[in-house]
């Protein structure tokens, strides 16, 4: 058995020959907004999760122009090859991806193993900051068959369909708010959504490396827990970057026709009047 | 009691830096953090960690003969943030006294104006930082007398 699609995936190889691919644009996303800075896969440009991709007011994404102008200045045409890899088994690069894909871009991969195998693997790192042409990109959508409101999780839970938790049992049983060891901040109640079930995000990652588990393990881990490719499914966890790695395993490596990440997650449910919760 | 004159003067430099330059700023601090001297490794059990922060880090105050508190860190380096942050404390911190120490506010960094540069959930560690650097500066405190 092979993943559904095999394409969204490269490995640390295929980055390392094709660095200096005029159709290749390598992206790193991290937690950490420095790490960058403190040393990059050569020819790589840097995207922030936060200062580059929210919008610089309200609580969303850039606006379609804005991110048009975000994608022309990293030198990226709509027929750009752009591959993600990131600090923390690919939280940022995949939330990156998925919202390349909700701006329409179809050609995306990820760099399986992210930041941590390419280290680990003693392949360079360096700090000079490449700058590349500025190109005309014209964004699509956006596409909201990737994305979930808080209204379609609302009758996704009443309708009993499958909601996935990915945060830590700790957060999911409403004992923290934040993950294990970090602020405990952002909402005012915790629990989880009714319905949803608990599978954290780090179930579909190998400890070793970084990498995902094979197809019969994630299908295993999904299934297991009724999580099927029959209906349509919504993961969420605090505020969406580990979730976007969730929904990118069930999208592309499991095939889900029908997977929405929601952004708002925990901390807009948790603070939602009203909203139903489960502990 | 004003603050420490080292930290002041890098509370005003922060506070007339562009975005860009307080990242770069930061990452200078964060690669001139020094490692964990040898001689603390195995000491690290008695080391405060600080559960606030997105990454492990430990720290350790050591009472000088002349009264001043020096602060040893341990943080990995793919928390470059986290180190800058620790070690612009260090740096404004390092040689006054506990009570010194104990006397700076929780807010003294609001002139940075770091939400420029950083997440929410980051400074929120660098609170974090301060408050278990005085608990440290405490213990010190409680051994004199």
């Amino acid at each position: 058995m092979s993943y559904v699609h095999p394409e969204y995936l490269v490995d640390t190889e295929w980055v390392a020959a094709h660095s200096e691919d005029s159709n290749v644009r390598i992206i790193e996303s991290d937690e950490d907004p420095l790490l960058y800075s403190m040393g990059h896969i050569p020819g790589a440009v840097q995207v922030d999760w936060f200062s580059t991709l929210q919008h610089p007011v309200r609580r969303d994404f850039l606006t379609k122009e804005q991110f048009e102008e975000v994608a022309s200045n990293l030198g990226i045409t709509n027929d750009t090859t752009v591959v993600f890899y990131g600090d923390k088994s690919n939280w940022f690069a995949t939330y990156a991806l998925w919202l390349f894909q909700y701006f329409g871009h179809q050609n995306v991969r990820i760099m399986n193993g992210g930041r941590a195998k390419w280290e680990k693997e003693n392949r360079p790192l360096v700090k000079d900051v490449p700058s590349y042409e500025k190109t005309t990109y014209q964004a699509n959508g956006p596409d909201k068959s990737i994305r979930a409101f808080r209204d379609e999780v609302q009758e996704q839970s009443s309708a009993k369909k499958p909601l996935v938790d990915v945060r830590s049992p700790k957060e999911y049983s409403g004992e923290l708010i934040s993950m294990p060891n970090y602020p405990q901040e952002g909402a005012q109640r915790g629990g989880h959504i009714p319905g949803a079930v608990s599978i954290p995000w780090s179930q579909a990652v190998n400890e070793a490396d970084s990498t995902f588990k094979t197809p019969e393990e994630l299908r295993a881990l999904y299934e297991g827990k009724g999580i099927k490719s029959d209906e349509e499914v919504i993961a969420y966890c605090r505020i969406g970057e580990r979730s976007s790695l969730t929904w990118f395993v069930l999208k592309y490596l499991l095939g889900y026709p029908n997977v929405k990440n929601y952004d708002g997650s925990w901390t807009e449910w948790g603070n939602l009047v009203d909203a139903p919760i489960e502990k | 009691m004003p603050i420490p004159p080292k930290l002041q003067e890098i509370v005003d430099d922060f506070a007339s830096m562009s975005r860009e330059e307080k990242l770069e700023t930061l990452i200078g601090y964060a690669e001139s953090l020094p490692p964990l001297p040898d001689r603390l490794k195995e000491e690290r059990e008695k080391m405060e960690e600080v559960p606030e922060c997105m990454t492990p880090v430990c720290l350790f105050g050591e009472k000088q003969p002349d009264g001043g508190v020096v602060y040893h860190f341990d943080i990995p380096p793919q928390s470059p943030t986290v180190r800058g942050l620790a070690s612009i404390l260090a740096n404004g911190l390092n040689g006054s006294s506990p009570e010194e120490i104990l006397s700076v506010p929780a807010d003294f960094f609001t002139p940075m104006k770091l939400e420029e540069a950083i997440t929410h959930q980051r400074i929120n560690g660098f609170i974090g930082v301060l408050a278990h650097m005085k608990q440290a500066a405490v213990k010190l405190l409680e051994n004199k007398s």
